[in-house]
């Protein structure tokens, strides 16, 4: 569960229950089981209207073989990046997930498919999955390929999308991890042209007694952009100005200043980040600066249960235009998790 | 008959010195092992528990996070991890015979709780000992 107040810069603020999660799981058998959650976003949902949504984000059949290599197959989370596999919120700091891990990992991103996963020798660990692709008709300068994610809803598969992570955990506390996904993102155009689509991201986060550091880096490649633009432009009037290359990251430091007393844990956070989903554009388009972001964000963290998290942060952003602003933003967040 | 008796007292004494063994000694304890393992969401560290059949293998498991189960499958063994600062569990468990044995997270604790596997690779004493 994760409910939000924000306050915007020169907006009113605003209450919002923004996550509501079921889970419901059924254990066959210790090597058969099968997890779903469901989540309802934004407190209720209402017909051809944007007012929330649904969703389905994890429905699968898990055939844990061994533990070198297991068969999943349904609806899967992208084993992609810090935040996407691991989205309860008492696990992260921060009201809202980094920006990297919403428009460039579009999180929570979930598709339909099948794949494999396991762990090898001490610590080292990868998925591979295949499932449906990005629909790059979607994809926008502001958010990115956010929009792009089929969510399972009568996906076209014709050319199935490839991902996949590896990680090494086998240090107390440590986790390197790489992920990429490639995946074929024209099948909206008429007439059909080819919009290839790959994403790459390397992660660290290392937990020593009170400490936390936490870094990510993603970047997404979109061939083909230039022709995405025109087709777009020629459906709706309007070009999205969807970039060719858009690149991101952040570094995010935190500390527990109490720990393990009877009333909770304390914890402060401090992260920076840099998004710019204009990095490279098609020959003959101007990137707009507003999307060329940076945002210090500072908070802290209160658990007065390890799975509930009262969160509190201020966000400090900017951006390279003159002319558009990027508002600054405090926020509480409280979320919790059984 | 003093003689007899006292030559095979002798003997006996002298038996027993030379083949190390002697009426009344304890066996030898059988070999233990402590591992302490942290869960977390969603690993085990360390995932995996090298040891040798018959070891009495002591496990004291912490979480850094909310509640885990820690089963191991195909035994008894099947027990909750108490959330961050609450304490640690330990458990025993004495592989029979070599092999893998697979513990996984038994409590559902999150999107990746399927991940949380691991397993306690178990080897013949006489070859560890070569």
């Amino acid at each position: 569960m994760d409910l939000h107040y924000t306050k915007t810069e020169d907006q009113d603020a605003q209450l919002d229950f923004h996550r509501f999660v079921l889970l419901v799981t059924h254990e066959f058998s210790p090597r058969l089981r099968f997890i779903s959650e469901i989540e309802l976003e934004h407190g209720f949902v209402e017909g051809l209207e944007e007012a929330g949504e649904l969703e389905l984000e994890q429905a699968y059949l898990d055939f844990l073989l061994s533990r070198r290599i297991s068969f999943r197959a349904g609806m899967l989370l992208m084993p992609v990046g810090i935040i996407n596999e691991r989205h309860e919120p008492p696990m992260y700091y921060g009201v809202e997930r980094p920006l990297t891990d919403t428009v460039l990992i579009p999180s929570t991103w979930f598709e339909v498919g099948a794949g494999v996963h396991g762990e090898v020798g001490n610590g080292w660990r990868y998925r591979a999955y295949l499932t449906s692709p990005l629909d790059a008709s979607a994809f926008s300068a502001d958010e990115g390929v956010r929009e792009g994610r089929q969510k399972g809803n009568q996906t076209n598969i014709g050319s199935a999308a490839v991902t996949g992570r590896l990680e090494y955990v086998g240090v107390r506390g440590l986790t390197i991890g790489a992920s990429g996904w490639t995946g074929r993102s024209g099948f909206q155009f008429r007439p059909r042209f080819d919009v290839p689509v790959r994403l790459v991201e390397g992660d660290v986060r290392y937990s020593r007694n009170r400490f936390e550091g936490r870094a990510q880096f993603a970047q997404v490649d979109i061939r083909g952009a230039a022709d995405l633009n025109d087709a777009v432009a020629r459906t709706t009037g309007i070009s999205p100005n969807v970039a060719r290359s858009l690149r991101g990251g952040y570094l995010e430091a935190s500390y527990r200043v109490v720990s393990g007393a009877r009333y909770g844990d304390v914890g402060t956070f401090v992260r920076y980040e840099h998004v710019d989903t204009q990095h490279r554009m098609p020959d003959g388009l101007t990137p707009l600066p507003e999307f060329d972001r940076e945002q210090w964000v500072v908070g802290a963290t209160y658990w007065p249960d390890p799975d509930i998290a009262l969160k509190v942060d201020y966000v400090h952003a900017r951006n390279q235009s003159g002319i558009v602003k990027a508002p600054h933003s405090f926020n509480v967040g409280l979320g919790w998790w059984f | 008959m003093r003689l007899v008796l006292f030559t095979m007292t002798a003997a006996l004494t002298a038996f027993t010195a030379m083949s190390g063994w002697s009426i009344g000694r304890a066996q030898p304890a059988p070999p233990t092992q402590t591992v302490d393992v942290l869960a977390e969401r969603f690993t085990f560290t360390p995932s995996q528990i090298r040891t040798t059949a018959g070891t009495t293998l002591t496990i004291r498991l912490t979480s850094d996070d909310t509640s885990h189960g820690f089963r191991i499958v195909g035994s008894e063994v099947n027990v909750e991890i108490p959330k961050r600062s609450r304490g640690t569990t330990t458990v025993t468990f004495t592989p029979a015979k070599p092999g893998r044995y697979t513990f996984q997270c038994s409590r559902l604790c999150g999107a990746g709780h399927s991940f949380m596997r691991g397993e306690i690779l178990v080897t013949d004493p006489v070859k560890a000992a070569r």
